[in-house]
């Protein structure tokens, strides 16, 4: 599987990639990706290209990627070069988190959000959440099928 | 083992250490900053005697780890790869000293390049001071290759080094973690040896000396030159060979496109020094290869002399699959255009833009201003930067500018504008040439006491360094002051009028006096969680009816958090951005911009 998670520094595009690939680990699956963070740390852009269960390099060639996971709404057209499966949140779903969870909290939500929506993953997948963390997953999916 | 979700750099930090090495130094430089700080955490964590911090430059830390590696001890030095320019000078030497405990030199590329001034090949530094050099072309391979390196360094009594890239050393993959780290006590031997003798004729080399131990040094490298084989994969009579990164993209395009039976690939893991290679059975051979022609030149291969491989821009899959259409081994697919992105700016409150919009104010558009390596070469979207050559240039560049008219005759400001880092890098040499011949011109020196483009490492101004040690903190105008420099002022840029004032003075001391000027400007980066803590915090508010829609905000100030709004000709504060430093307040011909202090500063 090949996935780019796309956004702007201070969004959680890291965080999302990362609790992305430790699900993946555990459940035996090889994963390799590539950072690119802009050169100011404010507002610059971040991109993760990465590759699941294949591959040796986490580098996504233009418009071969499985999905995109956009978290800036304004990179759409560059989210675009990389494949036309494009996941966002909507403005309900981000209301939605930052009315149920605390400010720190709110990525674990989205997440919750994103795995419900997509199922390319579990929900079990993210056991290795602590639990503050795991609380708010669980509102984050159980909002999904509310 | 373990199984972990490392960067390639966590990776090199883990195969250092675990192959014993015990002193790591280095200066930060995307991409390769994050080795250090790994480093640290993992002998934190284990209770490993060593000393892991950062040097002042890179020639200073290449000349550490190598005395530490000629004590015995297993070292290492981390730098990107203009780095190893300004470590050029021990590096070359190194060479010929030899090594005794092993010695790696971590050095990192950018192709593309991503966040440097250069796509420089270091692999071609390796091969002109003739050091061997692994290239890694995954994030697994560089746990492994860290190890390697070592142990090659070791037996040979050589310097080696390990080259990544950004695409290794910010890539991330699960590696396994061997968790078996040897704590050992350490022995270190120098004048101790039982054969002095001989080796002080080594160490304290003389010209003639240094013949035999040019001899001794090409011995080595035949040496290695006979274990250095490629590996080989698939079966076609096309030869590909391929180092780094670059080996892990054409191996995948390979499979993807379903080339097994027409091309064989060859995998080089030190590119220099090169073996003989058998390829008279193949009908074409081709090296791809990022960034110069190393691998190409040794084996006199096709590649980018004679065109097939573009000579500058990363080779990325994308690039590596219209190599293969000239090689017509695929079909030419229909190109995507990728849409340029934002370009990036100083972030909202930054202590720099205040400053340098003040100092634009006094000396004007007609100044030169002569830039340097850091977040404010991001001046140069509002007109405060003319140059950026290198670390450290600013202030020579300021002589050089000044001498320039001055032997014309000619009147002309010139303002150097140079971080505290990079000041502390190569800035001061510079300097004190200017001091020494005289030289009118004005020295900006931004201190926000962090190096704030790499990520924050600490600098000299601390007391405690980034591994937790007591140190003595050094303040840039007590070593300034030592100069006998007659003019130097230090404030804080958020005090705009003051700046404005000190300013003016210098200038007309510059132009009376006729001699050099420092104003230091201090300001905590506010990207920082010091920083931003104790900055000042107003409720900014645009007042609409006074914005005249002139546009001065943006073009000559250029905060992220203020956008100009086309459809209303006025422009409107982003609140998701702004951190209500007020400093737009100053900005402002028509006062648009006003603020009410909200919350007194901390102390
Ligand atoms: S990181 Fe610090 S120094 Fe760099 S632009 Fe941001 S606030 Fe300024
Ligand atoms: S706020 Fe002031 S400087 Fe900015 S566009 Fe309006 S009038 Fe011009
Ligand atoms: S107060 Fe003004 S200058 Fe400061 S961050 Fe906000 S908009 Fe930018």
């Amino acid at each position: 599987m090949k996935l780019v998670v796309l956004g702007k520094g201070g969004q959680g595009v890291i965080f999302f990639s990362r609790m992305i690939a430790q699900a993946a680990i555990k459940k035996g699956l090889s994963v390799c990706s590539t950072e690119i963070k802009g050169m100011a740390k404010k507002g610059g852009t971040v991109e993760i290209q990465m590759k699941i269960g294949e591959g040796l390099c986490g580098l996504v060639k233009r418009g071969n990627a499985d999905m995109v996971i956009l978290l800036s709404n304004d990179l759409i057209d560059y989210a675009m070069t990389f494949g036309d499966r494009i996941f966002s949140f909507t403005e309900e779903d981000i209301k939605a988190a930052l009315s149920s969870v605390s400010m720190r909290q709110v990525n674990t939500f989205l997440l919750g959000v994103f795995v419900k929506k997509t199922s390319l993953f579990k929900c079990e997948d993210f056991s290795f959440l602590d639990e503050d963390n795991k609380k708010s997953f669980i509102k984050g999916c159980e909002y999904v099928q509310s | 083992m373990p199984r972990l979700y490392l960067s390639g750099n966590e990776a090199i930090a883990y195969g250092l250490i675990q192959a014993g090495v015990r002193l790591i130094t280095g200066y930060p430089g995307t991409p390769s900053s994050e080795i250090i700080p790994a480093a640290q955490k993992i002998v934190k964590e284990r209770e490993i005697t060593s000393f892991i911090d950062w040097a002042i430059n890179e020639k200073v830390a290449y000349e550490i780890a190598h005395s530490v590696s000629l004590a015995g001890i297993k070292s290492a030095v981390t730098m990107k790869q203009v780095g190893l320019n300004v470590a050029m000078d021990p590096f070359m030497n190194s060479a010929y000293i030899g090594t005794e405990g092993g010695m790696v030199v971590v050095s990192v590329d950018d192709p593309g390049p991503h966040s440097s001034q250069t796509e420089q090949d270091s692999r071609f530094f390796a091969m002109a001071a003739k050091i061997p050099v692994f290239d890694i072309s995954n994030v697994r391979e560089a746990y492994e290759f860290a190890r390697k390196a070592i142990s090659l360094s070791q037996e040979y009594k050589i310097p080696v080094m390990l080259r990544s890239s950004t695409r290794v050393s910010h890539g991330r993959a699960d590696v396994e973690i061997d968790e078996q780290f040897s704590i050992e006590t350490l022995h270190p031997h120098f004048k101790t040896l039982k054969d002095w003798d001989k080796k002080l004729f080594r160490y304290a080399s003389t010209p003639k000396g240094r013949l035999s131990l040019h001899k001794e040094l090409n011995e080595k490298i035949e040496k290695i030159r006979l274990t250095n084989r490629p590996s080989f994969f698939f079966s076609g009579d096309m030869l590909i060979l391929s180092s780094g990164a670059v080996f892990s993209y054409i191996y995948e395009l390979i499979e993807e496109h379903g080339l097994e039976n027409r091309v064989t690939l060859a995998k080089i893991d030190m590119p220099y020094p090169l073996g003989n290679l058998e390829v008279s059975s193949f009908k074409r051979v081709i090296t791809i290869e990022e960034t110069y022609p190393v691998i190409e030149l040794q084996l006199n291969t096709e590649g980018r002399r004679n065109g097939i491989v573009p000579s500058e821009g990363e080779l990325t899959p994308d690039v590596c699959e219209k190599i293969f259409v000239k090689l017509n081994l695929i079909e030419p697919k229909k190109t995507i255009h990728v849409p340029p992105l934002k370009r990036p700016s100083l972030c909202p409150g930054c202590g720099h833009r205040i400053g340098l919009f003040a100092v634009k104010k006094v000396f004007g558009k007609k100044a030169i201003y002569a830039g340097d390596i850091g977040c404010y070469t991001l001046a140069l979207n509002f007109g405060v930067t003319d140059t950026i050559l290198c670390m450290g240039a600013s202030i020579s560049f300021g002589f050089g500018f000044k001498k320039a008219y001055q032997l014309a005759g000619k009147d002309q400001d010139v303002v150097s504008i140079i971080g505290d880092s990079t000041f502390f890098h190569t800035g001061i040499q510079p300097l004190l040439d200017a001091v020494h011949y005289k030289i009118p011109f004005l020295t900006v020196i931004l201190d926000n006491k962090t190096v704030a483009m790499t990520g924050n490492q600490k600098t000299l101004s601390d007391n405690v360094s980034s591994s937790g040690e007591s140190v003595t903190p050094i303040e840039i105008e007590s070593v300034i002051k030592g100069l006998g420099l007659e003019f130097l002022k230090v404030l804080d840029p958020y005090d705009y009028t003051e700046s404005v004032r000190v300013l003016k003075k210098a200038r007309t001391f510059i132009r009376e006096k006729s001699l050099p000027a420092v104003v230091i400007f201090r300001h905590l980066c506010v990207n920082t969680k010091e920083g931003i803590s104790s900055n000042p915090k107003y409720s900014v508010l645009l007042k609409k009816a006074l914005c005249k829609g002139c546009k001065l905000c943006i073009l000559e100030f250029e905060c992220p958090a203020i956008h100009f709004n086309e459809k209303e000709n006025s422009v409107e504060i982003d609140y998701t951005l702004c951190i209500g430093c007020g400093c737009c307040v100053h900005v402002c011909p028509t006062k648009a911009f006003t603020m009410d202090k909200i919350e007194e500063k901390k102390e």
